[in-house]
């Protein structure tokens, strides 16, 4: 513990957050799209932490408590419109999703 | 990190609301309980009496209008100076209360348009009015924050109620796919809006005691301590409303989400979401970072002028008027970003009437509601097709249809003297006085250019004339159509005429 600092919080923070923006960029499946989605409110969590444990404010460790209340939700209706489309579907690929065009 | 008792106790006091905290926001107490009565209806109410649903969600929602515009109470103050409640994580002032009020509206009109088009689907009323109501009520909070949890929380809970409404029709491919591509874009502009947050939070931590507060983050940046770190931050926060705005370049997600929404949720979408998007991004930039205008307003700008060309491009070359319509709102929002760029240039003490900017988007919400009352009552096999040639002859088969369509699309293209031609002229006025003349430029040629789009709908109901025999059947427009049809069109003149008395 006397070797990390912030800065060794922050890169893995910042390391994943990228690996999550780069998945829902890249990946088709709609339910890997998504768990990207999480990883990337997880790593702004794990900053959110970091920060607060270093700069000695609380409001960020409280803050985590809101948003991981705030990420259950979304992933409850979430996952249920993704089932939903699996089952009017059968596939849960985005490159499938063509039925709205001009 | 441990705390002595006696202090705690001491803090918990100075930070418990009063009762002054809880009047202020009554309007948005109620509206939740109003959400909450509707389950309990549906729960005990026998099904023959499920109409008496929407009907108390219309007549609560009616009493919390005319109770926000009480003047001289706790909620509405009338003080012209902004008060914080519960210790800083509210702010009201008169300009909030006219944010209210355009949410309340929206609302109150997507319960009017929506409970036809619902049974026809056989989809349940209830829970639709109940999300409707908890997004009311989160976006009306959204719009009095005065702190980064607070914003974040009613602005998650608006998304997550949206979510479920973009996809509310389960048997459909189109809202369906509709509501994953919402459920994607959102998710990722909120968490890219968190990320800002956690960095403002973080490099601004070691100078103020609570850096996610509005105030002392306009004071630490007032006092020079931004690094690039919280430039970062304000970028991804600025962006993350961006998006609920529709502003460039995160416009891509509309034209899809709103095609293939059921049209009471696109309408909602296109006023009440737009308008959280609006309000936060004023917020944000005459609030916390109100010190960085000198480097906010050049951006601000530029996203204006390529939020009008994206938006007007693309709406010139859309067919489906659902389309139209949601690329109209994105040269909209450049309209809305515009009027906001010259709040920001004009700065705090500027020469402008602080309603500019609910006074258009009560208009554009006006404009938008009669145009989806509209396309409503035309009878479509499927919600999400709807070309420009399925009005052809519509003057014939329902001139009230073809009258309320007229009134809204004149109202949203700015044509005089209805109330969207005046929106559009005080934002006009506000940029000329503050001399933007490239942002003016770029709204007047895009007014131009919204012409032809907007009147080819119109072309296509009135002047075309029907092609076959079979299409010349009149539609039945139900009383609740005819009744938001007149009432609206009546408000796009009269909103318009109060200002030649």
């Amino acid at each position: 513990m006397e070797h990390t600092t912030l800065s060794h919080h922050l890169l893995l923070a910042g390391m994943l957050f990228v690996i999550g923006l780069s998945g829902v960029l890249i990946r088709r499946n709609l339910l890997v799209v998504y768990m990207c989605l999480e990883l990337m409110l997880t790593a702004s969590t794990l900053a959110l932490v970091a920060f607060s444990r270093f700069n000695n404010t609380m409001d960020g460790a409280i803050f985590v408590f809101f948003i991981i209340t705030v990420a259950a939700a979304e992933v409850a209706v979430g996952l249920a419109l993704i089932v939903a489309l699996f089952r009017q579907r059968q596939t849960v690929s985005s490159e499938k999703l063509t039925t709205l065009c001009d | 990190m441990t705390f002595p008792m006696a202090s705690t106790e001491l803090a918990l006091k100075l930070l418990a609301p009063r009762n002054a905290d809880w009047a202020s926001i009554l309007p948005e107490i109620s509206v939740a309980g109003l959400a909450l009565l509707c389950l309990i209806q549906a729960m005990f109410l026998n099904k023959k009496l499920n109409w008496l649903i929407p009907t108390t969600a219309r007549i609560g929602l009616g009493l919390v209008v005319l109770m926000s515009l009480i003047p001289f109470t706790p909620w509405n103050p009338c003080s012209g100076v902004a008060t914080t409640t519960f210790s800083g994580l509210l702010q009201l002032s008169d300009v909030t209360c006219g944010f209210r009020l355009t949410f309340l509206i929206s609302a109150l009109l997507t319960s009017f348009i929506a409970t036809k088009f619902l049974e026809e689907r056989h989809a349940v009323v209830a829970d639709y009015h109940h999300v409707v109501l908890v997004i009311t009520a989160a976006f009306m909070l959204l719009a009095q924050s005065n702190h980064f949890v607070s914003l974040f929380v009613s602005l998650e809970t608006a998304a997550v109620g949206l979510y479920i409404l973009v996809g509310y029709l389960r048997k459909s491919d189109a809202s369906l796919e509709a509501g994953v591509k919402y459920l994607v874009a959102g998710g990722l502009s909120s968490a890219l809006l968190l990320m800002g947050i956690v960095l403002v939070y973080g490099s601004l931590g070691a100078t103020t005691p609570d850096s996610l507060n509005f105030d002392q983050i306009a004071k630490a940046l007032a006092a020079g301590h931004g690094t690039a770190l919280t430039l970062t931050g304000v970028a991804l926060i600025l962006g993350g409303a961006a998006f609920k705005l529709g502003a460039f370049p995160f416009q891509t997600w509309i034209p899809d989400v709103y095609q293939g929404a059921p049209t009471p949720t696109t309408a909602l979408l296109g006023t009440a979401s737009k308008a959280a998007g609006a309000f936060t991004l004023f917020l944000l930039v005459t609030g916390p970072f109100q010190p960085l205008a000198p480097k906010l307003a050049p951006v601000l700008a530029i996203t204006t002028i390529l939020t009008l060309v994206a938006g007007n491009l693309a709406a010139l070359a859309a067919t489906d008027i659902k389309r139209i319509i949601a690329l109209s709102g994105v040269s909209h929002a450049g309209f809305i970003l515009a009027a906001i760029t010259g709040i920001l240039v004009a700065g705090e003490n500027g020469d402008y009437d602080t309603n500019l900017l609910a006074y258009y988007l009560i208009a554009y919400t006006i404009g938008s509601f009669l145009v989806a009352q509209a396309l409503i009552s035309i009878p479509a096999a499927e919600d999400h097709r709807r070309p420009l040639l399925q009005l052809r002859g519509l003057i014939r088969r329902s001139p009230i249809l073809a009258g309320g369509l007229g009134f809204g699309i004149s109202s949203l293209a700015g044509v005089p003297p209805s109330i969207g031609f005046f929106a559009k002229l005080f934002i006009l006025i506000l940029l000329a006085k503050v001399k933007l003349w490239w942002v003016f430029g770029a709204v007047l040629l895009s007014v131009a250019v919204s012409i032809h789009y907007y009147f080819s709908i119109i072309r296509e109901a009135v002047v075309r004339p029907s092609v076959g025999d079979e299409i010349i059947e009149t539609i039945e427009v139900s009383a609740t159509a005819k009744f938001v049809i007149g009432a609206l069109s009546a408000a796009t003149m009269i909103g318009g005429m109060l200002f030649f008395v």
